[in-house]
């Protein structure tokens, strides 16, 4: 038995690195979800469109970027499945979730930028996703992806 | 236009399926695939088998003689020269060179490499006690050439290995398991092959000493050693009693006469006692 997992040590390192992936990977991801529900709740009033702002003139007091990013990291067994995936074709639903929680993180980030700003909504909202992190683009790496999100905090003039 | 705040529950972005039963579904199509290229490849490994020329054999076993820390033997050179000889020369194994060579190991086996080597170990040699019983041991190699079941395993492990490079790519840990773990399925004959090995070499010891005693003298004294039949269930030999048996029904059949067997030369006896 030892000398089995000695033999083949690279694929049992693998093994190992794709347990623990999953598991405190599916932790941090469930966990991730709560906090993203909660503060998405909280921050509801906040309006965010991404339609350009056209306002009359002396509606508005004061607007800033306000800009928020989150890095996501992917797993061995998140990996895994994407390789296996790669195979057979069709949705790659290991990387879904990354690529979704990074974007609301990103949003959930700018949004809070805005209100700690006192801005009463955020306009022109944009988002960019990239793959960063010395392995991105790189075979048999685990790398990361960043979502960003921008936008244009608007404060009105309110009597 | 009013801005009304609502929240949105549901999540259209990910899927619902648990992430297990996609891996799941995943590595069982793997399987079926790998399942189905192992069937084709076999398939075709034995169509090409028999159509590979000897001569292309030739050049393919250059590259596999040297993986052994082996030496030739001219006293075992000698006996299977002697099998040869009593070949018909229409025999397509006489486009072989072949050459037995001696490894230095307690393993009690002998294999038959592609090119025509024929490697014997040492603990094999210990073993045996007569002249007759060393010549089915040979004849039994002679007969995987002439059945040509090296090359049907060959045909096979080079395919799997191709088919694993194709789907992971060239150097990825899960191409190589893949490798291995076929590879290990295939580095030995199956029982068929065995049989049939086993067969071919008595015909052969027949026609070199006129009858077919000792035939069975190795198997026995293998199978008084092996014990148990239940790993043999899965093993790729065959249980040596099942070998005696087999052999014995054959002798019955053919109506071989078995006389006494001739005890072992001196110059094979040194090497044994020499460990």
């Amino acid at each position: 038995m030892f000398d089995v997992i000695l033999q083949n040590f690279d694929l049992f390192l693998f093994f190992c690195l794709a347990v623990l992936g999953y598991t405190c990977g599916t932790i941090a991801e469930k966990r991730h979800y709560k906090s993203i529900i909660r503060r998405e709740k909280e921050l509801l009033k906040l309006m965010v469109v991404n339609a350009e702002g056209h306002f009359a003139e002396g509606v508005v007091k004061q607007s800033f970027l306000v800009n928020g990013s989150a890095v996501i990291s992917n797993d061995y067994f998140k990996r895994m499945l994407a390789i296996l995936r790669n195979i057979f074709g069709g949705r790659v639903k290991a990387y879904e979730s990354l690529i979704d929680r990074s974007r609301r993180e990103a949003i959930l980030r700018m949004k809070q930028e805005a209100r700690a700003k006192g801005a009463h909504m955020i306009v022109n909202l944009r988002l960019e996703t990239s793959t960063i992190g010395r392995a991105a683009n790189q075979k048999n790496q685990v790398g990361s992806i960043e979502a960003l999100a921008y936008g244009t905090a608007v404060v009105m003039n309110r009597k | 236009m009013k801005f009304t705040p609502k929240y949105i529950d549901q999540n259209v972005n990910v899927s619902k399926t648990h992430p297990l039963v996609e891996m799941a579904w995943l590595i069982g199509g793997l399987l079926v695939l790998v399942v189905v290229l192992y069937l084709i490849l076999g398939f075709t490994a034995e169509l090409a088998v028999t159509k590979i020329p000897i001569r292309a054999e030739l050049q393919l076993g250059e590259y596999f003689a040297d993986n052994f820390d082996s030496v030739d033997n001219p006293a075992l050179q000698q006996r299977l020269q002697q099998l040869l000889e009593t070949l018909p020369t229409e025999s397509p194994l006489h486009q072989y060179d072949f050459i037995v060579q001696l490894v230095e190991s307690d393993e009690i086996n002998a294999l038959a490499l592609p090119g025509g080597h024929i490697v014997v170990f040492s603990g094999l040699l210990e073993q045996v006690a007569s002249e007759n019983e060393l010549a089915l041991v040979l004849a039994h190699e002679l007969g995987h050439f002439a059945h040509r079941d090296h090359l049907r395993r060959l045909g096979r492990g080079l395919g799997l290995t191709l088919g694993a490079m194709l789907l992971f790519g060239e150097d990825s840990s899960a191409g190589r398991l893949a490798t291995n773990l076929l590879l290990v399925s295939e580095s030995r004959y199956s029982r068929q092959q065995e049989s049939d090995a086993d067969r071919w070499g008595l015909e052969l010891l027949v026609a070199c000493y006129g009858h077919a005693g000792g035939a069975t003298d190795f198997f026995r004294r293998a199978a008084r050693d092996a014990g148990s039949h239940i790993p043999y269930l899965m093993a790729s030999h065959p249980h040596p009693d099942d070998r005696v048996r087999e052999l014995q029904a054959l002798i019955a059949a053919k109506g071989y006469p078995v006389a006494i067997t001739e005890s072992l030369r001196e110059d094979l006896l040194t090497v044994g006692s020499e460990e």
